[in-house]
């Protein structure tokens, strides 16, 4: 019976291509929207998950997200360092500066001030140079982003495009000199600002003099020590908070999702997507399974059991479902991949593929329950009539 | 073997009240009827005096108030669903007025239908699909959608639909009234030569009365009762 | 009209392409390695503390005890100094005059001593020659009360005369003294390490903001750590205690604890600012460490650890941490 399902269902070109548009449409919204708000949400703890080597995040206590920066005493790094457990506790600052272009115009850069020595917190791919070089005098580390769009310099003819910075640039940072040393990149942050990578001592010298100036304490955990334990024993210790990684991003995390709209505005959209895919696919294959009623009755006359034509009613539904999914998945994947290299955030976890397929699952068993039931109420007499 | 003496179907005081919204309609008032092996019968009426009634509680697809009909010796009234729909996939083969051919399947794949049910192999089925169309000849327009066939090959695909499965008995609702009277009468006498044999009864429902000719025996109803049951038209 | 395998195929072909998006657009991020290795604590349990390599002697500010124009610099930077070795002259010309003048002063006092001595044995003489005479109505006593007046009064002269001597001598020797001041000399053995003054510049006396010069003893460094006064309580004298390069963790030393300030200071930045930041006060140890194991430099800043008990566990000490 199988067979005769399908020839069924394909049959009727028209409402076949419209189930399948209506499927692959709130596929489409189910898996698009939700990959831009990951994608936004990520970028909001990019710099935390930017950061692979550290283990653990100290910060003052009352930080709430990643950019609400409460600059600590710079005794507190040693006192981390002396906690138990903690195979090397390294400073991080970071802050917003002001750099000046050589048009004159200012732009706020995210300054990344790191350990003087090590160089921990470093940007994860370099294009352009090393990060040692920033050993060297003035040395800055600037992202490709900023690099090539808001630090760059300015076009010689009016319109003109924009000379991306490169090595060897000069910048001019709070009245400071830095030279561009490397280029990087970095997976792009919620506010998008350039990103500028130096020496703790030199970031220190380049932020306004505060009597504060340590964001961060990035801390690596002894080999095979417990991290909930370390965390737990380093507040204990300084009185000051410790995340691992996954909770400082779920701190940031959270902060976003419940002091922004932006969960709300795309919830929405995933919703109504889902409303629509699941009321132009449902409405469609329900129009569908009522044309094909008298069929129905046909085969129902004819011996076919309640089963049999609910086995070929899911089996329509599977299918436009996959055909729509994978349509509306593929259409995703498709626009991420055309707007890869823009400003737009597009992230596509595994997670969203499961999700697209439960919301195309519930939208194809609520379509085929609709119809089932109208099969199976289904008098085989009907067709007797003419 | 004394085929014209064993009933196919025999039907006894059978009664059938629509209720529509309060008022009741007596489709059936009581019916007594037998049907025999190798014999085709035909019901004629007017239009609501309960022939498709009286056929759909024949055919086992609806359920009589009261009275019995059996079928090949079974109470259909009494049979557990599972069990009539089994019966009726292996016992009955219909046609319909309207064809009732799936438009998204070729004429092969129409004709295969009940074998499938019955839980036949595709292929097998198939292959006795496409034997069966032979026989109703339309060998060559096996792969034909029905809606590239005339009405009259439609109806051929239907019968042989009906046919395929070897059914005892076979229910036809106005097979003749979408056709002209040219193409009716061959269909008619494809339905005398092809289907009907000694193990099989055929009942067919109709107003057309340039058919009648057909026929073994003729029920004439009205008002859901039979008037009288004649053995030619001239006798109506 | 649609193939029948049309749909199904670009179906397959989206969900594929949504897979290998999936795959491809969630590696991890590589993780930046760092340029050089963190040192880590050898201990279970430590302080963890920011050192700066000293010389053994502290290091010297030189100072100079007149001002003046500087007329030489005798030293080098990196030069080995002896005690006592020269390290830079001021002007010392109008100390020079000086001693001209104290010079002739003394001159002039001993011709007046000389004087003075003559003086007194020609009074002598008379007054002999008076008191010779034993006829006593020869001489008048007027004369010999004359004489003898005149004896005593050369004899007081001539005490004068050497008491100017004496004093001009002094007078010299002062003079003498301030154009030694005038030349600064290294106090003890040791390294100059910085020198801030060149020949024509004034070096003024007093505590200036810059040393004029800098002078370490660099036969033995020590380390001076700093530990938050938070964490002084768990510092043990005993305690082992190893001191990394900054920049190079293979560059390490084990300390050997020379001394403890006994009084808790305010914490110099030891980021390189001289500006006070920070409004925490550091306890600080001095350790000793063998040279040979560790290329450092005086001024550099290491990352020491001090092995501590764990803070959960540790009692505060029961002595105090002695001095010197």
């Amino acid at each position: 019976m199988n067979h005769i399902a399908l020839k069924m269902l394909m049959g009727d070109r028209g409402k076949y291509l419209g189930i399948i548009m209506g499927l692959t449409f709130a596929s489409l919204i189910m898996t698009q929207q939700p990959a831009i708000f990951v994608g936004l949400m990520m970028r909001t703890f990019s710099f935390i998950s930017d950061l692979g080597l550290p283990d653990i995040w100290v910060m003052d206590p009352k930080v709430q997200f990643v950019d609400d920066i409460k600059p600590l005493q710079d005794t507190k790094l040693y006192r981390v360092r002396g906690v138990a457990g903690v195979k090397w506790a390294m400073p991080l600052y970071k802050g917003l500066l002001k750099a000046r272009l050589e048009n004159g115009t200012f732009q706020t850069c995210n300054v990344i001030g790191l350990d003087d020595a090590t160089l921990i917190g470093g940007p994860p791919v370099m294009l352009v140079g090393k990060l040692k070089d920033l050993r060297r005098s003035d040395g800055v580390i600037v992202d490709i982003d900023g690099a090539t769009d808001k630090l760059a310099k300015p076009p010689m003819v009016p319109g003109g495009k924009p000379t991306p910075l490169k090595i060897g640039d000069t910048l001019e940072l709070n009245d400071n000199r830095a030279i561009v040393v490397g280029i990087a990149k970095t997976t792009k942050t919620f506010q998008s600002q350039p990103v500028i990578y130096t020496t703790y001592s030199r970031a220190v010298r380049y932020a306004p003099r505060e009597r504060k100036m340590l964001s961060f304490v990035l801390v690596k955990a002894m080999p095979g020590e417990d991290i909930p334990t370390l965390t737990r024993r380093i507040r204990k210790a300084t009185g000051l908070a410790a995340y691992s990684r996954k909770e400082f991003i779920d701190l940031t995390w959270n902060y976003f999702m419940k002091n922004t709209g932006i969960p709300i505005t795309f919830g929405t959209s995933v919703a109504l997507g889902f409303i629509v895919g699941a009321a132009i696919a449902g409405q469609t294959f329900y129009n569908f399974t009522l044309e094909n009623l008298r069929q129905f009755g046909v085969l129902k006359a004819m011996g076919a059991s309640n089963w049999t034509l609910l086995r070929m009613i899911l089996l329509q539904a599977i299918l436009v479902g996959s055909i729509g999914y994978g349509l509306g998945v593929g259409l995703t994947a498709l626009f991420g991949y055309a707007t890869r290299n823009t400003i737009l955030a597009f992230k596509f976890p595994w997670q969203l593929l499961a999700f697209g397929g439960a919301g195309v699952t519930l939208i194809c068993i609520f379509a085929a329950i609709i119809s089932i039931r109208k099969v199976i109420k289904l008098e085989p007499a009907i067709v007797f009539k003419g | 073997m004394d085929g014209l003496a064993k009933a196919a179907v025999s039907c006894k005081n059978v009664v059938k009240v629509y209720d529509t919204g309060g008022d009741k309609v007596v489709a059936l008032g009581g019916i007594d009827l037998e049907i025999c092996m190798g014999e085709l019968m035909m019901l004629v009426g007017p239009s609501g005096c309960g022939k498709t009634t009286l056929i759909s509680v024949i055919a086992g697809i609806l359920d009589q108030d009261s009275g019995s009909c059996e079928v090949f010796g079974k109470d259909l009234l009494h049979m557990r669903s599972s069990e009539k729909l089994k019966f009726r996939a292996k016992n009955i083969g219909f046609v319909f007025q309207a064809f009732n051919l799936l438009p998204s399947l070729n004429a092969v794949e129409n004709v295969s239908i009940p074998l499938i049910i019955n839980g036949v192999k595709r292929q097998t089925a198939e292959r006795q699909a496409a034997n069966v169309l032979e026989q109703v000849g339309l060998g060559t327009r096996g792969k034909s959608l029905p809606s590239q066939l005339s009405g009259g090959q439609q109806q051929r695909v239907a019968i042989a639909r009906a046919l395929v499965h070897d059914p005892r008995l076979i229910v036809c609702d106005e097979p003749t009234s979408a056709l002209d009277h040219e193409t009716g009468h061959n269909v008619m006498e494809l339905l005398r030569q092809v289907a009907l044999h000694r193990d099989r009864a055929l009942v067919i429902v109709t107003h057309d009365a340039r058919i009648f000719s057909f026929a073994d025996r003729i029920a004439q109803m009205d008002d859901g009762h039979i008037e009288k049951v004649v053995d030619s038209a001239e006798d109506l | 009209m649609l193939p029948k395998y049309t749909l199904p195929l670009l179906a397959a072909g989206g969900f594929a392409f949504g897979v290998y998006t999936v795959v491809n657009g969630n590696q991890p991020v590589p993780v930046a390695q760092p340029v050089a290795e963190p040192a880590n604590s050898p201990f279970p349990t430590f302080i963890a503390g920011s050192g700066i390599v000293e010389a053994k002697s502290q290091n010297i500010s030189i100072g100079t005890p007149l001002g003046g124009i500087v007329l030489q610099v005798a030293v080098k930077v990196g030069d080995m100094v002896k005690a006592g070795d020269i390290l830079f002259r001021i002007d010392d010309r109008e100390a020079l005059a000086e001693l001209g003048v104290r010079k002739a002063n003394l001159a002039r006092s001993k011709a007046a001593v000389g004087e003075a001595e003559a003086s007194a044995i020609d009074t002598k003489t008379l007054l002999e020659l008076i008191e010779a005479v034993t006829d006593r109505r020869a001489i008048s006593t007027e004369d010999l009360d004359r004489r003898r007046n005149a004896h005593l009064l050369a004899k007081a002269r001539l005490e004068s005369a050497r008491a100017q001597v004496l004093q001009t001598e002094a007078e010299l020797a002062s003079t003498q003294t301030t154009l030694d001041r005038l030349v600064v000399r290294a106090p003890v053995a040791g390294k100059v390490l910085q020198v801030n003054i060149r020949p024509g510049e004034f070096a003024p006396a007093g505590v200036g903001t810059s040393a004029l010069m800098v002078l370490g003893n660099l036969d033995q460094l020590h380390i001076r750590v700093d530990i938050d006064e938070n964490d002084a309580w768990r510092f043990r004298k005993e305690g082992n205690a190893v001191a990394y390069l900054r920049g190079n963790r293979q560059f390490k030393t084990d300390l050997k604890l020379v001394w403890v300030e006994p009084y808790v200071i305010p914490k110099r930045s030891l980021t390189g600012d001289s500006t006070e930041r920070v409004d925490t006060r550091v306890l600080q140890a001095l350790y000793s460490f063998n040279r040979a194991t560790l290329p450092a430099y005086v001024g550099q800043q290491m990352d020491v650890f001090i092995e501590a008990p764990d803070a959960d566990s540790a009692q505060p000490p029961m002595h105090q941490p002695d001095q010197k």
